[in-house]
């Protein structure tokens, strides 16, 4: 049985790490992502979420309490934004080569100076090579469920990688929609570590490697990685028959099937552009979406085989100055030898800016790259 | 069927709140239903605006609203400076708090229903304060609620009346209350208002220096106005020491800044000799 209730992102990430059983988190706040913190003291004060949480100086430190619960054999929640996801960073790397299955929630926020609280995905996708696997969520549903997918991913014995569940600051953070608060206990039961800090029989964790063995401990990551990907087909599948909810770990398609011009995007924009390909079919421009939401591992082969044929418009949330578009860069190694008519970028959003369907349309219509403006 | 709400506010007056108590009620009704806020100066005072989306069908919009059905002006000053009219669409509806007829409104569209009511009013009479200062949000539904849209006052009072615990039972009988005296009339629009138009920034280098902001001189985020009275005032600067916004100047005698006083009433308080009193700034407006 369950409840529907009315909550805000960052109140379904609380509620979501409560009952994914998380029972350590460690966590600092900061806008936009605060409430998730202050939720889940609240339920921690309340006797609902059995867990111990702790109070830490810094995001740095947050991320080192994490894993040294996970280390411990704890499951371990946190969730930061933007600067403090950009503090975190050395223990971000630490975390993955630890083999510390620990998730965390992320309000995808700008980074200053030129202070800018809202939505830009350049925080988390500047994180992209710590090894974490990034999910990218669109509404709130999805944020409750990838919360508890995403320990099923991370902690199997094939991954033990650590995740990210990202999702836009303000635009899913602060609004509120009905999410359906399902008990995980059929899906996800108490964490059983692979191995654990244990003081009966001690080893040493994180010490020096020669060289050789690192680059085998390297290569097991992006092993996992490869791994990860082929295991999210089965949650995907397992968490349907349990709750009957189309969750998807990977991507999400929509009227795909006689599609010419697709949209590929990720997280909150990829709701709205749903819209927007509704109203370019009104105006009889056969468009379709493709909604990457795990941009790590990045899954090369399943976009090659979507988008071959068509025209593809990368709507990026973000800018890596000097490059472009993340998403745009990594679709176009992903698909330099496939026959794809032509790969375009675009740069919405950024800031903060509001992204409307029109914002995709005339990103569509006109040959302007940066849209910096609402098109309202 | 898509509804989609406006609200207009300033901090501190429950604009959020109501959005969401909004996306609640239409929720608990079996409607698909949303409420986005935009946070910028999360400030007591400063303009806020909220947005809720309605529907029977799911709602993929991840965007604010720009083509409301219905706006919802929470403070009775915001429109000197926000373009509460823009986008709304033809025939559509606004409830404002309001001491004013439907009549005096000026907007660009060609009929508008205006729903005029001084939730302000109601809530000081039903003790409705936080602070000090009139919280309208629960009227202001009230008062949405004689709009044409689907959702029923009692699921609203039922609602409000649990999650408020105990200032339930006053926001019932304030939300009863604008429900019942709100004046709803169809109005011709009569021209379009001017509107102080935004400076256009170029941003090189992130820099700047202090200057009156893009909603205007803070003198707008009055509820009330605090008043000297010179013949009991003895200039002992006690008011002038606590004043949080440096609002009251040393000549030779103080001075309140109307031009950035906030309308806190900290030296109301404050004042030995009770020589300062206030009154609500729609009146003293006048």
């Amino acid at each position: 049985m369950y409840e529907v209730k009315i909550l805000t992102g960052n109140e379904t990430a609380a509620y979501a790490a409560m009952n994914s059983k998380a029972r350590v988190v460690a966590a600092y706040p900061i806008t936009p992502v605060t409430p998730v913190v202050e939720t889940i003291s609240k339920l921690v004060e309340e006797g609902r979420m059995h867990a111990k949480f702790i109070r830490v100086e810094s995001e740095h430190s947050a991320m080192a309490a994490c894993i040294g619960a996970s280390a411990a054999g704890s499951r371990a929640f946190t969730a930061t934004s933007s600067h403090g996801l950009a503090y975190m960073h050395e223990m971000l790397h630490w975390a993955t080569n630890a083999r510390t299955p620990i998730v965390m929630a992320v309000a995808n926020r700008a980074i200053g100076p030129g202070w800018n609280i809202w939505a830009d995905l350049g925080d988390a996708l500047s994180q992209r090579d710590t090894g974490w696997i990034q999910f990218y969520c669109s509404n709130n549903q999805e944020i409750y469920d990838t919360i508890a997918m995403a320990y099923k991913l991370a902690e199997d014995r094939k991954v033990l990688l650590p995740a990210m569940v990202c999702y836009d600051g303000f635009v899913l953070s602060h609004t509120s929609m009905p999410v359906e608060l399902t008990e995980f206990d059929d899906f996800l039961s108490e964490y059983e570590p692979v191995w654990k800090l244990d003081a009966e029989n001690p080893f040493t964790h994180g010490n020096i490697l020669p060289p050789e063995d690192f680059a085998e401990l390297r290569h097991n990551i992006q092993r996992s990685h490869d791994r990860a990907l082929k295991l999210m087909k089965k949650i995907e599948e397992e968490f349907f028959e349990l709750y009957g909810r189309r969750t998807p770990l990977i991507l999400e398609e929509y009227k795909m099937e006689d599609a010419e011009k697709v949209i590929v995007t990720m997280g909150a924009i990829g709701s709205e552009a749903k819209v927007a390909v509704d109203s370019l079919r009104e105006k009889k421009v056969k468009a379709g979406l493709v909604r990457l939401k795990s941009f790590r591992p990045f899954p090369e082969k399943e976009l090659r085989n979507l988008l071959e044929d068509k025209k593809v418009y990368v709507f990026d949330r973000a800018i890596s100055p000097g490059s472009g578009g993340p998403l745009y860069n990594e679709l176009k190694s992903a698909l330099a030898f496939s026959p794809v008519k032509r790969i375009i970028p675009k740069i919405v959003g950024i800031g903060g800016i509001d992204v409307t369907k029109r914002t995709f349309e005339r990103a569509i219509f006109e040959r302007k790259v940066w849209i910096k403006e609402v098109v309202s | 069927m898509l509804i989609s709400v406006r609200f207009h506010g300033r901090g501190g007056q429950g604009a959020v709140t109501a959005s969401k108590l909004l996306a609640e009620v239409a929720n608990s009704m079996g409607y698909y239903s949303q409420s986005m806020p935009f946070f910028g100066a999360e400030r007591r005072g400063a303009p806020v605006i909220s947005f809720t989306r309605i529907s029977d069908e799911p709602i993929y919009e991840m965007s604010q609203v720009y083509h409301p059905n219905i706006v919802v002006v929470l403070d009775p000053l915001i429109m000197k400076v926000v373009d509460v009219f823009a986008g709304v669409k033809e025939g559509g509806t606004i409830v404002a708090n309001t001491t004013k007829t439907p009549d005096e409104f000026v907007f660009s569209q060609r009929y508008l229903n205006i729903i005029a009511v001084d939730a302000t009013g109601i809530a000081i009479k039903n003790d409705l304060l936080v602070a000090g200062l009139p919280v309208v949000n629960t009227p202001m539904l009230g008062a949405l609620l004689r709009a044409q849209i689907p959702l029923e006052i009692e699921v609203l009072e039922g609602i409000v009346g649990k999650k408020f615990g105990e200032e339930g039972e006053k926001n019932v009988k304030a939300i009863r209350e604008a429900y019942d005296l709100a004046t709803v009339k169809l109005v011709r629009g009569s021209g379009k208002r001017k509107y102080p138009r935004k400076k256009k920034i170029k941003v090189e280098f992130p820099i700047s220096t202090p200057s009156e902001g893009v909603a205007g001189k803070t003198k707008l985020w009055r509820d009330f106005r605090p008043k000297i009275d010179y013949e009991k005032c003895n200039n002992c600067l006690n008011c002038w020491l606590h004043c949080p916004e440096s609002a009251i100047r040393l000549n030779e005698h103080v001075e309140i800044d109307y031009d950035y006083c906030k309308g806190c009433l900290v030296c109301t308080t404050v004042c030995p000799k009770k020589a300062i009193t206030f009154e609500r700034e729609v009146f003293a407006d006048v």
